[in-house]
């Protein structure tokens, strides 16, 4: 089943290299002594040792001129992100069409990774023998290109569960699950995963990435009782290993940690963990930001919440309440209930960017429109911040902490802990064995979900991003390839760039012979349209009847089914 | 902070041109080890041990992995951009944030071009291009790099501030009687009075125009020339600019006392048709005897023989106005296109502002029409050996070998055995012609690519020595008299004098943006270029000088102005990416840009597919590498017979205009702007 995981189809990245400097100081000594990890790995070393010099070298030089570190390099053939610190040089090349943000992007993500398992990448090298670190980098780097379609090299996402399949309920029921290894004090946040897929996460997408690795990591190893993060007292299901956050990042979902705490997003934890998840939390279970609504709370007492029933869930008129401006991937029980069958990932979250709100009153999605543009500048640069240079970063203190993995079959449950959480026998037992019977229901579950057919194919192309949660839906089909798909993503691939360019930019239609694109930006998403068909043929003259000035129109009006509300 | 710098591939420096700031950069960081940092040489040892690693490093990367670096780009967002033409590297460097990856890339070819306007044939051979841009007497290379680096500053100044250099086609003055008056006037009084003059010294004008500021106000080429190419064009107005700058904001009389006596109104305007007239075909067979198909034959033409003579005698430029510069033209004739032919330039400033430009064919020309059709056999013969053609399979498809050589055998001759070059030419084609044609000899093969090489770069030396040496023995120096010059000029001071006041106003606000609004409501600015023709049309957006454009000169005119230079890059990356149609709503505003084919009647072709280019390809436009020619030239491969024209449209509205409407002003402007009469709208 996983093996649609570790499939390196098309690979975005055609060289990653880090070269360390100050093994190669002296007259004598060889470049290939500061080489510590080359992909492919197949490279002879002689071309090793070229790129990596002359690549390194040309790079100080340019850096010394312009006493700033190099960034991006490109060559006729590839284009190159580069990362500089003390005498680290960091290299990932892709070919040439990849747009240069998302190769930056790759290379930060790859490092933060790297990051994240092992602390500051200096002391791992100090600590640990080259080979086993280039192992790492190979995992990570895998890891990161696995399953990449064509659209994966521009956009940067978190692989979620094809929610147009599954019950609602069973998001709603894995968010409760995390929602409920909370109440131990020494649990910050965690994520459900099946089969490498997100189902539910409370971490931001970066981190939540960032866990994935380790989980897919423990799938293919399978679970190994002598292996020093499992716990034999829970039957080999439960591992964990050391990882290191940035203070930024810890703040985004430890409320009680930072001084700095941005928003206050999650519910005050101030009952003790008292009942097990299996007993149905009644209504007067956390007064909290995202339940306090009351629709939210009949809903559970109206209904038995594991209920498996979608008729039931839908034919509910829940009242309509405007949703947490922003809650952090907490559950929105509106945005669960009113998704039609089409609806995409978004579903699990939500974050106010229009997907729930499908049907509703034009009031309320025009509020929903001025939360969202409120936040505007906020959230582009948080989207910055969120991806902090690793160069200057790898300076800023990084804090360990404890990832908690308990695995049903195919269903994970990763929880980041407080170092003293695995010694602390009680929480530890606690949470286990509170989340153990709702995890092997949704196990269950989830199992029986059918794949199924995507969604509908229809007349057109679309890719919509959500920046906030990194979530990508799309009705291109995963293979790589496609003759028909690749005049939209030549597009896409543009337009994205052009968007990241230009902040002001809010939409676009170009036109090549072939394909008309439209795309279309707000501050939390990204919308790529293409109508097939029609007459394209025309002279290229301006004319307002040319059908590649109503895709705007066509776009709103196609994708409402797939859950994407362009306003 | 801004540096260009052109090196060979032993990492010397060729050229480099740095603004103030990279200068002070540089010496920062250098100077501290530097014990004295005064004076040039200093300076250009240190930027040479700056980049020399890079160079070295961009060379090995060619040599080893057959790629090479085309950027970089640093956290403070300096970047470098990295382009290499046969054996020289050219490199750009920004770091204030003024020019992107393209504006730098732009420049590169720009400075190429301006080296084939001043060298001509001397960039095809590294060898000699080397020599030419770093003279080895230090006096001459300041001299030769200033005039370089001048040049380029210009550019940079007109890139940034005129539109015309922006979208990279002429802007004419849009004054259609004046404009018709001057082009008789050039072509009946003036070049018909100075080519029947005999102080012209073996000259022939070619061509004469009119500039206002960086405007045309007339042109007219003679009945036998070639028609000049937009790209040579503009070249030539950059030197022109770079000759009698315009003092942006000291020249203009103000506008109110001018604007009453201007001919605005409802005249009927058009703009004058360039000459040459249609039937440029047959006239040009009846030039002068053995031009074109024969060229060999010419060298008995005493005129040749004279001026093989004066070769001796041409001289180091004085400061002297009336001598004129040399420039290479492309000139394209009925059996061919023929690159980077030699020319004379007079830039006679009439008064500040405005300038009167003559093109002269000199009278040696046709030897490097000759010089060219042999480089071109010896090029073409090169390419097919290497690519492991041999014997008869080599030669196929070209003038034949055998041809070529009867011509060149004469051509030696004709030079005469007293040139050292001309005698190192024959030694080169002796050993040749032993290698290739002698029975038992390797003939034409693999070992025949070295003699090929070795031809060229003796072609290419005889070249230089006819048209670019600057011989140190003076007598009198091919040219227009220098009274026939003064002449010349005081004739159109005189037919201009009332206009003059009148003209200098004209080229700052040519046409106006005032008289659309009307029309076209919500419509801010627009663009709209002839790439056929290499013309355009925009309202004036001049912001540095006294009299401000419509938009006033506060943060919004500048705002906007900045809005119009980012759309017509962005316009280009997507051309590049073969997407002849963009629109776009950014902040408060909505752009347009369309691109299109008609047929010589106006009818609209359709949209064929536009080639996609790589990011690293040459830069969109028609100064440096022109980009619609060659589209133009692909686009007719599927419209044979047929006169292609392509057309281009930008346009700016203000966002709240409802879209339909914006495309409805688009398709009106489209089809007003250049009907078939080509009355500019007004």
């Amino acid at each position: 089943v996983m093996t649609e995981l570790m499939q390196p189809d098309s690979r975005r990245c055609t060289y990653f290299f880090l070269y360390d400097g100050s093994k190669v100081k002296g007259e004598g000594d060889l470049t290939r002594e500061g080489i510590c990890y080359f992909y492919p790995e197949e490279t002879p070393l002689d071309e090793q040792e070229l790129l990596c010099g002359q690549l390194a070298g040309a790079g100080r030089c340019v850096s010394e001129l312009s006493s700033s570190p190099v960034c991006v390099l490109r060559l006729r053939r590839n284009k190159f992100a580069i990362r500089m610190k003390d005498d680290f040089f960091w290299a990932l090349g892709c070919p040439v069409e990849v747009p240069t943000i998302s190769v930056c992007e790759l290379l930060d993500q790859l490092i933060n990774l790297f990051r994240f398992y092992n602390g500051s990448v200096r002391r791992s090298y100090q600590l640990n023998r080259p080979e086993t670190l280039a192992s790492r980098w190979a995992q990570y780097l895998s890891h990161l290109q696995s399953g990449s379609s064509d659209l994966h090299h521009i956009f940067s996402c978190l692989r979620t569960i094809d929610a147009t399949n599954i019950d609602p309920l069973l998001l709603l029921k894995a968010a409760l699950i995390l929602q409920a290894c909370q109440r131990c004090p020494l649990v910050s946040a965690g994520c459900v995963l099946f089969r490498g897929r997100v189902v539910s996460t409370q971490i931001s997408p970066e981190l939540t990435m960032k866990v994935m690795v380790h989980e897919s990591e423990t799938y293919t190893k399978g679970p190994r009782c002598n292996d020093p993060g499992t716990f034999n007292s829970f039957g080999g299901a439960v591992s964990s290993t050391t990882v290191f956050l940035t203070r930024s990042s810890l703040a985004k979902f430890l409320p009680f940690s930072s001084h700095s705490t941005p928003h206050k997003k999650k519910p005050t934890r101030k009952t003790r963990l008292s009942r097990t998840l299996s007993n149905t939390p009644s209504t007067e279970s956390e007064p909290s930001d995202a339940f306090s609504s009351p629709s939210f709370s009949r809903r559970l007492s109206d209904s038995s919440v594991f209920s498996p029933d979608p008729s039931q869930s839908g034919a509910d008129p829940t009242p309509q309440q405007p949703d947490p401006p922003f809650s952090n991937g907490e559950p929105s029980p509106e945005a669960e209930e009113e998704v039609p069958e089409e609806s995409n990932y978004e579903s699990f979250h939500s974050n106010g960017n229009g997907v729930s709100q499908i049907g509703a009153e034009e009031s309320r999605d025009h509020n929903v429109f001025e939360e969202v543009s409120g936040g505007g500048c906020g959230n582009v640069q948080g989207r910055g911040a969120e991806s902090p240079d690793p160069a200057r970063s790898d300076d800023s203190p990084l804090i360990p902490m404890t990832l908690y993995l308990h695995r049903v079959k195919g269903l994970v449950l990763a929880l980041l802990v407080e170092p003293c959480f695995l010694s602390d026998t009680d929480s530890m037992e606690e949470v286990y064995h509170s989340s153990l019977a709702s995890l092997n229901g949704l196990e269950a579950h989830l199992r029986t979900v059918s794949p199924g057919a995507s969604g509908p194919q229809g007349p057109y192309l679309f890719a919509h991003f959500d920046c906030v949660q990194s979530t990508l839906t799309t009705n291109l089909s995963a293979r790589p390839g496609g003759a028909l798909q690749r005049p939209f993503v030549r597009a896409t691939s543009l337009l994205h760039s052009h968007f990241c360019n230009t902040e002001t930019l809010q939409e676009a239609i170009i036109r090549s012979a072939g394909a008309a694109v439209y795309g279309t930006r707000s501050v939390a998403q990204e919308t790529y349209f293409q109508q097939h068909g029609g007459s394209l043929r025309n002279s290229g003259i301006p004319n307002h009847q040319d059908s590649a000035f109503s895709l705007p129109g066509k776009a709103r009006h196609r994708l409402l089914k797939h859950g994407v509300n362009l306003i | 902070m801004k540096c260009l710098l052109i090196a060979s591939e032993s990492a010397e420096v060729l050229f480099h041109w740095t603004d103030p700031e990279f200068q002070q950069n540089v010496q920062k960081q250098y100077g501290a080890s530097q014990e004295d940092g005064q004076g040039l040489p200093a300076f250009e040892d240190s930027i040479s041990t700056l980049f020399a690693p890079i160079i070295i490093s961009c060379i090995t990367m060619v040599d080893r992995l057959r790629d090479s670096y085309t950027s970089f780009t640093t956290e403070n967002h300096h970047i470098y951009v990295l382009h290499q033409f046969d054996e020289c590297l050219y490199i750009a460097v920004n770091g204030d944030g003024e020019e992107g990856e393209c504006d730098l890339r732009r420049k590169i070819y720009v400075v190429k071009k301006m080296t084939e306007v001043l060298f001509g044939m001397v960039t095809l051979s590294s060898n000699l291009l080397r020599k030419e841009l770093r003279p080895q007497d230090t006096e001459q290379r300041a001299r030769l790099w200033k005039h370089l680096q001048s040049l380029l500053q210009t550019y940079g100044h007109l890139r940034e501030n005129d539109q015309s250099f922006l979208v990279e086609a002429v802007e004419r003055l849009i004054h259609p009687t004046l404009c018709e008056q001057c082009i008789e006037f050039l072509e009946r009084r003036l070049v018909q009075q100075l080519n029947s003059s005999g102080e012209r010294a073996g000259e022939e004008v070619m061509h004469a125009f009119i500039l206002v500021h960086t405007k045309l106000l007339a042109f007219y080429s003679s009945r036998n020339a070639s028609s000049l190419s937009t790209s040579d064009l503009l070249v030539l107005i950059i030197m022109a600019q770079n000759m009698y700058p315009s003092n942006t904001d000291s020249d203009d009389p103000n506008p109110e006392d001018v604007e009453s006596t201007s001919g605005s109104g409802p005249e009927s305007f058009y703009t004058p048709e360039p000459s040459p007239p249609p039937d440029r075909g047959s006239s040009s067979s009846g030039e002068k005897p053995g031009r074109g198909s024969t060229p060999v034959f010419e060298f008995v033409d005493p005129d040749v023989q004279m001026a093989e003579d004066s070769l001796q005698t041409l001289e180091v430029p004085p400061p002297d106005p009336s001598t004129p510069r040399r420039v290479f033209l492309e000139v394209s004739l009925k059996d061919g296109l023929y690159p980077m032919m030699p020319h004379s330039m007079y830039c006679l400033p009439l008064w500040p502002g405005i300038t009167l430009v003559l093109l002269t064919k000199i009278p040696t020309s046709a030897v490097a029409m000759s010089v060219y059709t042999f480089l071109e056999a010896f090029a073409k013969l090169e390419k097919r050996l290497s690519e492991g053609q041999e014997g008869s399979a080599a030669t196929r498809g070209q003038r034949t070998i055998h041809e070529v050589r009867g011509k060149l055998d004469k051509f030696i001759k004709a030079l005469g055995p007293t040139e050292i070059q001309s005698g190192q030419l024959q030694k080169e084609w002796i050993e040749f012609k032993n290698l290739a044609f002698t029975r038992g000899g390797p003939g034409f093969s693999r070992h025949l690519i070295p003699s090929c090489k070795k031809m060229k770069t003796q072609l290419c030396a005889v070249y230089r020595q006819c048209f670019l040496l600057e011989s140190g023995s003076s007598s009198i120096p091919q040219r227009l008299s220098p009274g026939l010059q003064e002449r010349a000029q005081s004739m159109v001071q005189e037919k201009l004098m009332d206009w003059k006041d009148f003209l200098l106003v004209k080229s700052r606000r040519n046409i106006t943006m005032v008289s659309y609004l009307e029309d076209f409501p919500g419509l801010i600015h627009f663009i709209c270029v002839d790439r056929s023709t290499g013309q355009m049309i925009a309202p004036s957006l001049n912001l540095t000088e006294r009299n401000t454009s419509e938009l006033g000169k506060g943060p919004l005119a500048q705002f906007i102005r900045r809005k119009v230079w980012t759309l017509v890059n962005t316009t280009r990356r997507y051309l590049q990416k073969g997407y002849s149609t963009v629109t776009f709503r950014d902040g408060d505003f909505y752009f347009c840009y369309f691109l299109w084919f008609e047929n010589e009647t106006g009818f609209k072709l359709e949209a064929g597919d536009l080639p996609v280019l790589s990011d690293d390809s040459a830069p969109i436009g028609m100064l440096a590498w022109d980009y619609y020619r060659k589209l133009l030239r692909y686009y007719s491969k599927s419209h044979q017979g047929e006169v292609v024209k392509c057309y281009e449209l930008l346009t700016v509205h203000l966002g709240v205009v409802p879209a339909e409407i914006i495309l409805q002003h688009c398709r009106q402007l489209a089809s007003k702007l250049w009907e078939p009469s080509r009355n500019p709208l007004l």
